[in-house]
């Protein structure tokens, strides 16, 4: 560029008058500027295709520009022209002509300027990324013809567009412009958009997940309680309107909380459609037929059929799964709104906040950022709606970010589809006549906060895009098409191939099945019916690629192992928008597939996959558009499938709804037809139009077995081998009320069937306590002066703190150490621990030693109230008065905290604590702990350790029916706030017995290799214990392994282990329970998997799956370990919100099954969940 | 609480259980790790702890104090991306690019522990990174050329 070019602020423009607007407003396609620089508007998006960059070549081409001169703005409502939604693969096809003409026309203009300028002939210039020169080597630039003008050229119809043959840029492949900015984390996508003053909001949904139709939709809302979430720093607001419901907060993750902490009340469920049975709901959805092609004579060709056949092909509800859960951020300002969206249409979405907040859509601007690829419809839109209500709520910038849980149930799916093929062959083995119904139920998702706040009624309205391909590309002489119309049952919309792909799979299998009959190779009888040479010629094409044998009858392969071998075929002409709509690009795949007879699984090994594609602007971009349609179409048929529960969507992440995985990749063959004299067209969803049918005919050639309903999952795959027809899954048992009988209960914990040990409890108590006589107070004291106890025994008394783990119970959640503050949960009733800090008023301040040590061995206040039982001092009394000093001191040399600590909630008669004298007479010895001699110094220390202040037994013992441990069962394993705290005796489930070394190691960092890690209360205490000398540890590792069989070597029990996991080695996933293990559980825990900050407990060695109960593989489940006992091991996510109580189950049990293979199946574990489920809705 | 990141310490004023991901890109602003699941299951959220593949969407920033915390960013820039980034763009390794960071990390990974990965390797070292566009290809040919292996033209 010359200095004089940079001066110049003309612009060359080409445009339309737009529809929306002043008189005189335009839209823009083109903008040249004098600075050289080129901008080019299309209003269509990139979902993650790289449009951007093909478009970019496309002005590059016809304006002779060099390609990295090119802009391309897409999606910002204020600036590119409003061209519909970016769906049905239009974007080169249909949108980028206006584009390309506009380049074309705006570079006529320049030559013919040029020519004047330089007085030369137009024929006589060339055009080098934008100057053009004369013969005589004279020469002129695009921005010094625009100079400082301002050219506005109308869009012309009739442009000159460049002769294929004379392309330098489109038709080459490209490097996409977009990667660098993304492959090193600049801003590029709605994500990451930050609008100073920004807040971020969550929205909280109502519980008919995924369902948007119906007269509850925007009134089941009763109530919200703003008091829920009030301690929770920096909450701005709580917003409900109708049934939308938002908070917002200064930070995100406080955001995060509140919605999941909001306490919101909703109308019973509605009873929805039940979708356990797909065929029978799609049978009794209403729906209106719309005949599409009704030619020859249907009815009579299929009555004189020699062989009629009909058949039925199901398509399941599928996801577009979006990686990124959809996000927004909003600014709501008057006379000026910006919403940064990932939209798939701007314009529309911009009438959809005009109408939700009723401004004009002129004061709107919709700017389009990238967001992660969707494929159709996904929550996009819903999010941006979610968060102009909340910016419009607070007048500040919100961010919204929808949860995976959200996008997974909220999201438009693929909606299921049923097709119903009545046909059959002739004698000859023609096709006698072919009558095809499709039913769609589809209302295309309007965006959901319309729906919720009332703005638009909530009726199911009926989109008609049941027709995409319905017509079969084969020319049947009797042919009738029928779209049956239907609202939608859960919320859907388009999602790739939209209905073409489901119209395809029962096309392309029926006619597989019609080639069979007739004994005639199904590529040659396809061939007869196929009139267009293109798709004659991609067919033939892709059969010589695979080197395709024909097949005219089915041969039975030879089998390797389990495994047979089969290969399929199919074909289709992708034909999308309005009907009749018009072709995308061909596409046909052979898919080799290996089934597993004994598994029921099936590989895709390899597919080749061919297109026509006519021109391609970027050839690489086209390849990349096939393989990812393959991969994503092969993951599609084999495993995608959205589970339901009582009609609400249940599949909330990853483990519920599988994808493929990268080892499970097919090798994939793209072969794209040089047409590059032919008009481009759309490539983005054709080659996932065969998918489904080519890989059910590659599984009837491998097993001669039909498979007409997706997806191919083990179980179907196995019930189809064995000639069973598939069957909902069996419902699981009704819950239980009691537990089983060998369960022992503690009664300090909250929990049923326990009234009748309290009752006995009080009236020995009465009994006992009435002949004894009330404690005296001990008198208050001041404060005691710490400077008397050496350093060296605060600090050993903060040991023994720990080695209590006093803090643990001591300490409210988000609370000041031992300020107190804990609800301890029991049958009748709540306490509270108490505030152990030195404060005077709210502590143990005005405690003497005497009274502390009194409280320690005898359980007595200072003020001689008898002390709950809750409190460990049957142990405590154990510890030797050196060691209780040294408490003392420690806890006086605290800080005081003044704490009130709530008052206990007790029943009567459980407020009565003189009662607690009747139970220590029976149950509590105050005597200090006995050596042993007979035993050594190490395993008398470990006692002294683990039966005083330790208090080990308070958990792992059992205890009888009065609540104290029962001396004969001693470690043989308890319950702990509902986790099973279990025994640590060789009455231990632990596959590997324990050894010294691994209690030490476990004691010592949390985690055994041969055990698992710490979680639930057991993590806090091995927190705590990491402040005793590895000594302490060893000794109480010793004590304990006393308990247990003398141990094998180490290398011994390795081989034991890795036996143990090699088998139970996961190899493959059929049934929910292991899908929901593959994708939630197996990427932290598989043996052998890739290294992940934090341990990899391997769950063949678990104790908790191997124990009679199943109550802390489900706690762990539920909870995660959100404080494990060392920062190394890593942290474990909560699934508590994620899964169902079904998928839970469905999981534990295959846990069970898969992991413990010797051990009996749980019982009642719906029973468990539930109870488990209630404590934390406590 | 002060966390390094990318060879910086930064004061962090967040609660001690406010997932790391959310401190990196709300406090610290970088683009790299997404949120994708919120549950460990997917990978989006993928960054380096002490130079092994970790999710940050799952671990609590109290989990990272004196630890070495590295993002994509941190890896490299466009004008000197580091070799797995370089590799992934040269390979056309994304759709939409959403998952690109964990792949990018997770390869990164990978060639830390073992430098000269098959193919093998690359795909379980890749499986429990989901990409729903179907890159997987490119993806798979740009850890292999990270890792130096010489790549078949494709026709």
């Amino acid at each position: 560029m010359s200095g004089s070019e940079q001066r110049l602020r003309g612009s060359l423009s080409v445009v339309r008058p737009a529809i929306l607007g002043a008189e005189g407003a335009f839209e823009t396609f083109i903008t040249i500027s004098a600075d050289g620089s080129v901008n080019a508007y299309n209003g269509h998006v990139d979902l993650g295709t790289g449009i951007r960059t093909a478009l970019g070549q496309i002005v590059a081409e016809e304006l002779d520009v060099s390609f990295a001169r090119v802009v391309v703005v897409l999606g910002d409502t204020a600036v590119v022209p409003n061209q519909g939604a970016t769906i049905a693969s239009e974007t080169i096809q249909i949108t980028a002509v206006p584009l390309r003409k506009a380049a074309a026309q705006a570079r006529h203009f320049l030559v013919s300027r040029a020519a004047e300028r330089l007085e030369m002939p137009v024929d006589d210039l060339t055009i080098e990324d934008g100057l053009i020169r004369g013969h005589d080597n004279s020469s002129v630039s695009y921005g010094e013809l625009i100079a400082d003008e301002t050219i506005r050229l109308e869009l012309a119809d009739d442009v000159q567009v460049k002769a294929v043959s004379t392309y330098s840029v489109v038709g080459k492949s490209v490097p996409r412009v977009d990667l660098p900015a993304k492959a090193t984390g600049e801003l590029v996508y709605v994500h990451d958009i930050r609008v100073p003053g920004m807040l971020h909001g969550r929205v909280v949904r109502p519980p008919y997940a995924g369902v948007d139709a119906g007269p509850f939709v925007g009134t089941s809302l009763i109530a919200v309680d703003e008091a829920s979430v009030r301690d929770i720093p920096g909450i701005i607001a709580v917003v409900r309107i109708g049934d939308f419901v938002g908070v917002v907060a200064e930070r995100e993750e406080n955001a995060i909380k509140a919605a999941a902490q909001l306490d919101v009340t909703w109308k019973p469920g509605p009873a929805l459609t039940d979708l356990a049975d797909i065929e029978k709901a799609l049978r009794a959805n209403p729906s209106t037929p719309r005949t599409l092609i009704d030619k020859g004579d249907v009815d009579a060709a299929i009555k004189a059929a020699a062989k009629p056949m009909q058949r039925t092909y199901l398509w399941p509800y599928q996801m577009h799964g979006s990686i990124g859960p959809s996000c927004s951020v909003a600014d709501y300002r008057h006379g000026t709104i910006r919403v940064w969206s990932g939209t798939q249409n701007p314009h529309i979405l911009r009438g959809d906040l005009a109408l939700l907040i009723e401004r004009p859509e002129t004061e709107i601007d919709v700017i389009r950022m990238e967001a992660a690829g969707c494929y159709g419809r996904n929550c996009a839109d819903d999010v941006s709606a979610d968060a102009l209500l909340l910016s419009r709520a607070v007048g500040r910038p919100v961010r919204v970010q929808l949860t995976r849980e959200q996008e997974h149930a909220w999201e438009p799916k693929g909606t299921a589809q049923l097709m119903d093929v009545n046909g059959g062959l002739n004698a000859d083995g023609s096709v006698a006549g072919y009558d095809f119904a499709t039913s769609y139920p589809s209302n295309g998702a309007p965006t959901l906060a319309l729906l919720l706040t009332g703005r638009i009624a909530p009726t199911p309205t009926v989109l008609e895009m049941g027709d995409r391909t319905a017509i079969p590309p084969y020319n049947y002489d009797n042919m009738r098409v029928v779209a049956n119309d239907m609202p939608p049952i859960v919320r859907a919309s388009w999602l790739r191939g939209v209905s073409a792909l489901p119209n395809t799979f029962a096309h392309e299998s029926y006619i597989d099945e019609l080639a069979a009959e007739a004994e005639v190779d199904p590529i040659e009888y396809r061939l007869r019916y196929l009139k267009d040479k293109r798709a004659i010629d991609l067919v033939n094409a892709v059969a010589e690629r695979a080197g395709w044998t024909p097949r005219p009858v089915r041969e039975a392969p030879e089998a390797e192992g389990d495994i047979v071998r089969g290969r399929g075929f199919a074909y289709a002409l992708y034909v999308h928008s309005k009907f009749p709509g018009y072709g995308a690009a061909w596409s046909a795949w052979i898919a080799d597939v290996a089934v597993n007879k004994a598994t029921g699984d099936v590989s895709v090994t390899r597919v080749v996959a061919g297109q026509d594609s006519g021109l391609m602007i970027n050839p690489e971009g086209v390849r990349h558009q096939i393989e990812g349609n393959v991969i994503q179409s092969t993951s599609r048929a084999l495993m995608e499938e959205v589970s339901f529960e009582r009609g609400a969507v249940t599949a909330r992440e990853w483990g519920a709804y599988p994808i493929i995985k990268f080892p499970d990749l097919p090798k994939i063959d793209v072969l794209m037809l040089p047409r590059q004299d032919q008009p481009p067209l759309g490539v983005g969803e054709s080659a996932s139009v065969p998918s489904a049918a080519a890989i059910a005919n590659a599984i009837y050639d491998a097993t001669g077995v039909r498979f007409r309903e997706l997806p191919f999952t083990p179980e179907r795959i196995l019930k189809g081998l064995r000639g069973e027809q598939p069957a909902a899954p069996a419902p699981l048992p009704p819950p239980k009320s009691a537990a089983p009988l060998d369960r022992w209960q503690n009664p300090f914990i909250k929990r049923g069937g326990i009234l009748a040990g309290v009752a006995a409890l009080c009236a020995a108590a009465i009994g006992i306590g009435a002949a004894v006589l009330p404690w005296r107070a001990i008198a208050p004291i001041a404060r005691p002066d710490t400077a008397v106890y050496s350093a060296a025994t605060i600090a050993r008394g903060k040991q023994l703190a720990a080695l209590g783990a006093c803090a643990v119970c001591h300490t409210s959640d988000h609370g000041v150490v031992n300020a107190g503050g804990r609800p301890l949960e029991m049958p009748f009733g709540t306490i509270y621990t108490t505030n152990i800090t030195p404060d005077v008023a709210t502590g143990i301040g005005a405690w003497s030693y005497p009274a502390f040590e009194r409280a320690m061995r005898e359980g007595i206040h200072r003020d001689g109230r008898h002390l709950y039982p809750a409190f460990p001092y049957t142990h405590f009394a154990k510890t030797d008065d050196a060691d209780l000093q040294a408490l003392y001191a420690h806890l006086m040399a605290q800080a005081p905290v003044r704490a009130t600590t709530p008052r206990n909630e007790l029943a009567f008669p459980f407020n009565l604590r003189p009662l607690l004298a009747g139970w220590n007479a029976l149950f509590h010895q105050p005597s200090t702990f006995q050596p042993d001699p007979a035993k050594s110094e190490t395993w008398n220390r470990g006692a002294y350790l683990i039966e005083g202040l330790g208090h080990c037994s308070a958990c792992h013992s059992p205890r009888n029916a009065l609540g104290a441990e029962r001396q004969t069962a001693y470690l043989a394993g308890g319950f702990a706030d509902g986790w099973e705290a279990p025994a640590l005796t060789s009455l231990s489930k632990a596959p590997i017995p324990w050894s010294e070394d691994e209690l030490f190691a476990y004691l010592r960092t949390g985690e055994s290799r041969f055990h698992g890690v710490a979680a639930g209360p057991m993590a806090p205490v091995v927190k705590e214990l990491a402040a005793l000398p590895d000594q302490d540890i060893r000794a109480m590792a010793t004590y304990l392994a006393s308990f247990n069989e003398p141990a094998t070597d180490r290398s011994a029990r390795e081989v034991l282990a890795t036996g143990l996991e090699t088998g139970t080695a996961v190899t493959t996933a059929a049934s929910a329970g292991a899908r929901i293990y593959q994708g939630a559980c197996a990427v932290c825990h598989e043996v052998g998997g890739p290294p992940l900050f934090g341990s990899r407990p391997s769950l063949a060695l678990n104790s908790n799956l191997h124990s009679d109960v199943p109550d802390n593989l489900i706690q762990v489940i539920m909870h995660g370990i959100a404080r494990p006992a060392a920062t190394d091991l890593g942290y474990m996510p909560a699934f508590r919100d994620s899964m169902t109580d079904r998928q839970i189950a469905e999981l534990v049990s295959y846990l069970r099954r898969q992991f413990a293979p010797g051990k009996p199946a749980w019982t009642d574990l719906a029973g468990t969940i539930g109870r488990i489920r209630q404590t934390i809705a406590r | 609480m002060r966390l390094t990141v990318n060879g910086r310490n930064h004061d962090v004023d967040a609660a001690s259980d406010t997932a790391l991901l959310y401190v990196l890109r709300n406090d610290l602003e970088l683009n790299g790790p997404k949120y994708g699941c919120g549950l460990g299951e997917c990978g989006a959220c993928a960054v380096l702890i002490d130079g092994v593949a970790a999710r940050s969407c799952v671990i609590p920033i109290e989990g990272c104090e004196g630890r070495n915390v590295v993002t994509l960013e941190g890896l490299g820039t466009r004008e000197h991306p580091d070799p797995v980034q370089d590799a992934f763009i040269r390979e056309q390794a994304a759709q939409c690019g959403y998952c690109l960071n964990g792949m990018i990390i997770t390869t990164k990974a990978l060639l830390t522990r073992n430098p000269h990965p098959s193919e093998h390797e690359v795909l379980e070292a890749l499986r429990y990174n989901l990409c729903r566009c179907g890159a997987h290809i490119e993806i798979v040919r740009a850890a292999m050329r990270a890792a130096g292996h010489a790549l078949e033209a494709r026709d």
